[in-house]
């Protein structure tokens, strides 16, 4: 390894500074003036040009309305406090909870997309955002759609567990909703079943286990690992501290 | 200066055959024994020389610079205690807006900070990975340092064809993760996406990582785009005459000041924390760090040119050793949302000089105290030795050697 | 009177020689051709009016016993002169004008391609982009700061512009188009060339302002180091020439152009006055990267943009000066052009080839400075003050050893 052009200059460093060497310079700058007249320069014609964004160019985020289940991921993850879930109704007319972006907090570190379970949350190459009034900039559910979505734009979020890859097998990878679970301390529960409510994916069903002194039945929620999103709600929701999300690494 | 004894700008010769430049040497240049008002003048915050919000006032008697002081805080956004509210996850993005120009460094520094918190060996590939990211926001960086200098300049050329370069930068830096600047690439225990995962429209098996070849195509275009920007600086006699031997600095000064960085080098300082204590797998890669020892304005300078060079060569390495681990290799760690309670401490080489970070955490997802160690805010407190006896044109081209950031000052 | 048809009163003096009117200012049979111009447009105007008048009141009219006719009047050879004199003044000013506003237009075009980008893009490949600043310097506020010496602020502005202005008008284009024709044309061209920087030194100090005192300082610095060469150059040329008259220093250069006698002094006579028009990288007194705006810093708006424009009017001039002494002026080698335009016969003499020649020049000139402005950094002023004194000086005088030698050789 040699340092080329510390060697070459370190040595003529001081030749003829002091003299009016302004010629060579200047030969060079005519020589891409003469390439840039014959050729097209470098630059681009905004408005009427564009640049080529790869697929996982950050712009806004984007939402799949009817892939999204309204766990709140997004809006949790959400470095900017800008996201927020809001009432909306979908096809049917069934009101559901869906995201809605302030685009003017938004920072575009597409934490949204990535931490999105189900990959409704996608960035999008759209970056022409400038309106008039701040409320313009407020982005409702259905305003977020956008219809080219392709795979790259589904940021993934595949993460090697920290146990395997000291194991030697480093290649297994998972998908980040599917490793963590809630994890139930019975002796807290109080059988409110809060946590059945909240749960975006009904992952959770009651199970029901003997009856207590006042004749009620004791529910505890039963958690189904297949269906289930890591989104943390039924922590949340819990009256009583009961749920507790059991890191696996 | 009316006082000072006379001396001749210092002698090509004698520097050329490795002579330290001192201070005399260098400083005087008018035998004036008038007597002369000083007068102070305030270099902004907002003035064409200050790449940022800060001020330099200067005390100038006639043309000579005989006193200077560095005025920062402008840009203080609370950024340490802002962060003690976030969890770790969230702080990522954050560390983002520290250096604007390089913010792969910063991001990359937090997260070495949490894995050494947590105790946790990153995979290689995510360490080469890294490396190429970290080598890739020095590039671009140095190129926006070269394209200011060229304005300080009053030469717009030099200025048009870095950025020109920068750009092609940029757009590695988009392809790997989406964005130019704010890049929000590394997270604690990996990086957010693997390079063989880019642009899914292609097989993606190891031979067909566009973003890996087109990293070497980028590397071997801008070797000689380079030769081309520093043959318009480096043989061109209005550029030298105004680097060589303005804004020294001994070795001692540098040490004392806690210069870093291609500055410290510049005085003949051989020290890089990515050689001397290299971090990630800086160790396994073969570059060379630049030294001189002359330590003024054009010293500063080389180091920088070297080092790019030097990051293309680091940047061909690290591809050859990403494209040997594979596709299958683990990018990305699953660690524990909670760092356990304790301090620690982690450094890096950033493109200005080592930046550091001190974590103090309590064992919950937010930090208790993360302090942030800029080399910046060091550098510029410099200002004094550096423009002492030198003239009022030359204090935009010295301060633009330190290549001030004031979004890691200020914090 | 027969007059019948606006034709008749437009056409009225046609058949006279204009060079031999009552108090016609270039001297009996010394052509002029913008003075024709403004003469012809004058008696479309003029003419178009008397026939008017005459239409509406037929006749003369009589007052106290005179007959006043004004349509007479309008358009008599006398009253001719001194109408034309005042369109000959904007003809003048707008050819120059507009020279300066293409040669701006190129620069921007020139320097835009030489760094890999496009430059101006507005409207004619960019040209519309003059306008555009124009207007919008003209929309600005008029704002200046409640301390400076209100006097001296707006003098030294008004002369700086007006001096610019002024030499750049007096730049003659060829043999024909000129406004004065003095034996000693160039010394006062340089005179009242190195009168702006004395301004630039005033209104540094009026604005109450550092960076435009240290500003108006080195220009006074520059204008001290760079006098001295050029005029020297100027003298060679003139000595090279037999005299200091700008036609007879063109004439002079009708095969051979003083480039190739002087070739030592056209290099530094390009960089010295690409330093007198304060142009990069000679620009210290408006340093941007130190200096703010330099000597300009408080000027804003409209006086911006005309200082703007001095400053192009100035660099004009400097062009205009090169192509004078070492470029043939307005001729071309081995073609008379003055003939060219008359063997076009009565009614075209006036095609302005060696006006076109000339102001190509200046632009290729123009272009010189381009070059220069795209490939160096800005001089410091210590350097600047040692090229002046100890590189371009001995030069320049170099270079009048070389002609002297010529001279006495016999070869000139």
């Amino acid at each position: 390894m040699t340092m080329e052009y510390l060697e070459k200059y370190r040595d003529g460093r001081h030749k003829n500074w002091k003299d009016l060497w302004i010629v060579g310079p200047i030969f060079r700058t005519f020589k891409l003036l003469v390439k840039t007249t014959i050729h097209r320069p470098v630059t681009v014609l905004y408005p009427y040009e564009a640049l080529w964004n790869p697929d996982n160019y950050r712009g806004r985020p984007a939402l799949d309305f009817n892939k999204c289940i309204g766990c709140g991921m997004c809006a949790k993850m959400c470095v900017c406090n800008s996201i927020i879930l809001v009432d909306t109704p979908d096809d049917e007319g069934k009101t559901v909870s869906r995201p809605q972006i302030n685009i003017g907090r938004c920072s575009f570190c597409g934490y949204c997309a990535e931490y999105c379970p189900v990959d409704a949350m996608t960035v999008s190459p759209i970056v022409e955002l400038a309106e008039f009034t701040r409320s313009d900039l407020i982005y409702g559910p259905r305003r977020l759609a956008y219809e080219h979505t392709t795979e790259g734009m589904k940021v993934k979020n595949e993460v090697t567990l920290l146990s395997d890859y000291l194991n030697g097998k480093g290649e297994i990878r998972h998908h980040f909703a599917s490793i963590d679970r809630p994890e139930l301390e019975s002796a807290k529960c109080i059988s409110c079943q809060k946590c059945k409510k909240v749960c975006p994916v009904d992952a959770i069903v009651m199970e029901e286990h003997g009856k207590n002194a006042k004749g009620r039945p004791i529910l505890w929620p039963i958690i189904n690992n297949e269906t289930c999103v890591t989104c943390e709600n039924c922590i949340e929701a819990c009256p009583k501290d009961a749920l507790h999300l059991k890191e696996v690494c | 200066m009316t006082d000072e004894k006379i001396t001749q700008i210092p002698d090509a010769q004698a520097i050329a055959e490795g002579a330290e430049v001192t201070k005399e040497m260098a400083a005087a240049y008018t035998g004036s024994t008038m007597d002369t008002d000083k007068m102070w003048i305030i270099m902004g915050p907002q003035h064409p020389f200050s790449h940022g919000l800060w001020t330099l006032k200067i005390c100038a008697d006639g043309e000579i610079v005989t006193d200077a002081d560095p005025i920062v805080g402008y840009l203080h956004r609370g950024w340490e205690k802002e962060v003690e509210n976030r969890t770790y996850t969230k702080i990522i993005p954050m560390a983002d807006r520290l250096c604007y120009a390089a913010s792969m460094t910063y991001t990359h520094l937090f997260c070495m900070t949490c894995e050494k918190a947590l105790g946790i060996d990153v995979p290689e590939k995510t360490k080469y990975i890294r490396i190429v990211a970290d080598e890739i926001n020095r590039l671009q960086s140095h190129l926006m340092w070269l394209a200011s200098v060229g304005t300080d300049f009053g030469n717009y050329t030099v200025f048009l064809w870095s950025t020109r370069e920068r750009e092609y930068w940029m757009d590695m830096n988009v392809r790997l993760c989406g964005a130019r600047l704010t890049t929000n690439y590394p997270r604690i225990g990996g990086v957010r996406n693997d390079v063989f995962d880019i642009d899914c429209d292609l097989p993606n098996d190891e031979d067909h990582s566009r973003f890996l070849r087109d990293l070497v195509r980028c590397c071997d275009h801008f070797d000689k785009a380079l030769w081309e920007i520093v043959g318009l600086v480096d043989n061109n006699s209005t550029f030298m005459s105004r680097m060589l031997g303005t804004g020294i600095i001994t070795r001692e000064q540098c040490a004392n000041l806690g210069i870093t960085g291609p500055a410290a080098r510049g005085t003949g300082i051989d020290f890089d924390i990515r050689r001397d204590n290299p971090y990630d797998n800086y160790d396994q890669v073969d570059f060379d760090v630049p030294v001189i020892n002359s330590g003024d304005s054009y010293a500063r300078y080389m180091v920088r040119v070297e080092e790019m060079f030097q990051c293309t060569k680091i940047i061909r390495q690290c591809v050859q050793k990403i494209k040997a681990l594979g596709r299958s290799a683990p990018y990305r760690l699953k660690v524990p949302s909670k760092i356990p309670a304790g301090r620690t401490f982690c450094t890096l080489e950033d493109p200005r000089g080592e930046s550091m970070m001190y974590l103090h955490s309590d064992g919950t997802d937010h930090p208790y105290r993360l302090k942030v160690r800029s080399p910046i805010f060091v550098n510029v407190s410099a200002s004094k030795p550096l423009l002492e006896g030198c003239r009022i044109a030359d204090v935009p081209i010295i301060m633009a050697m330190i290549d001030m950031c004031l979004g890691e000052t200020d914090r | 009177m027969a007059y019948r048809s606006i034709i008749d009163y437009v056409t009225a003096n046609w058949g006279m020689d204009y060079t031999t009117y009552t108090g016609y200012p270039f001297g009996a049979g010394v052509e002029n051709l913008p003075y024709l111009i403004s003469l012809r447009i004058w008696e479309c105007i003029g003419g178009a009016i008397a026939w008017l008048l005459d239409l509406l009141f037929p006749g003369a009219v009589t007052i106290d016993g005179y007959d006043i006719d004004v349509s007479a009047w309008l358009i008599d050879p006398y009253t001719c002169v001194i109408f034309a004199l005042v369109i000959f003044m904007i003809v003048i000013f707008a050819v120059a004008f507009i020279a300066v506003l293409i040669s701006l237009w190129e620069e921007r075009k020139v320097l835009g391609r030489a760094m890999d980008r496009r430059g101006t893009m507005i409207g004619m490949w960019g040209f519309v982009q003059c306008v555009a600043d124009g207007l919008k310097t003209f929309m600005k506020d008029n704002v200046h700061s409640t301390r400076i010496d209100k006097m001296t602020y707006w003098w030294t502005a008004a002369l700086v512009i007006g001096t610019s202005v002024l030499i750049d008008c007096m730049v003659p284009l060829s043999g024909r188009w000129f406004v004065v024709n003095y034996d000693a044309g160039l010394i006062i061209i340089m005179g009242l060339y190195a009168l702006a920087p004395f301004f630039i030194l005033v209104s540094g100090w009026a604005q109450n302002n550092k960076y435009s005192l240290i500003g108006g300082i080195r220009a006074a610095e520059m204008m001290i180091s760079y006098e001295v060469p050029m005029l020297i150059i100027i003298v060679t040329a003139a000595l090279l020439a037999g005299s200091l008259n700008i036609g007879d220093i063109v004439a002079a250069q009708q095969d051979v152009w003083f480039v190739i006698p002087m070739c030592v002094g056209f290099v530094t006579f390009l960089i010295c006055s690409t330093a007198e028009a304060e142009r990069a990288p000679f620009d210290l007194a408006e340093a941007e990267s130190e200096l703010v705006e330099g000597w300009q810093t408080e000027y804003g708006g409209m006086k911006w943009g005309l200082i703007m424009l001095a400053d192009y009017m100035r660099g004009a001039v400097s062009c205009g000066m090169i192509v004078i002494l070492f470029f043939g002026g307005w001729q071309l080698p081995f073609i008379d052009l003055m003939q060219v335009c008359k063997d076009l016969g009565p009614n075209f003499f006036w095609v302005p080839i060696p006006e076109v020649v000339f102001l190509l020049k200046a632009w290729f000139a123009f272009f010189l400075m381009i070059m220069i402005r795209c490939g160096v950094a800005r001089v410091r002023t210590d350097s600047i003050l040692n090229l002046g004194w100890k590189v371009f000086m001995p030069l320049s005088v170099v270079n009048l050893l070389i002609v002297l030698a010529l001279k006495v050789g016999g070869i000139y």
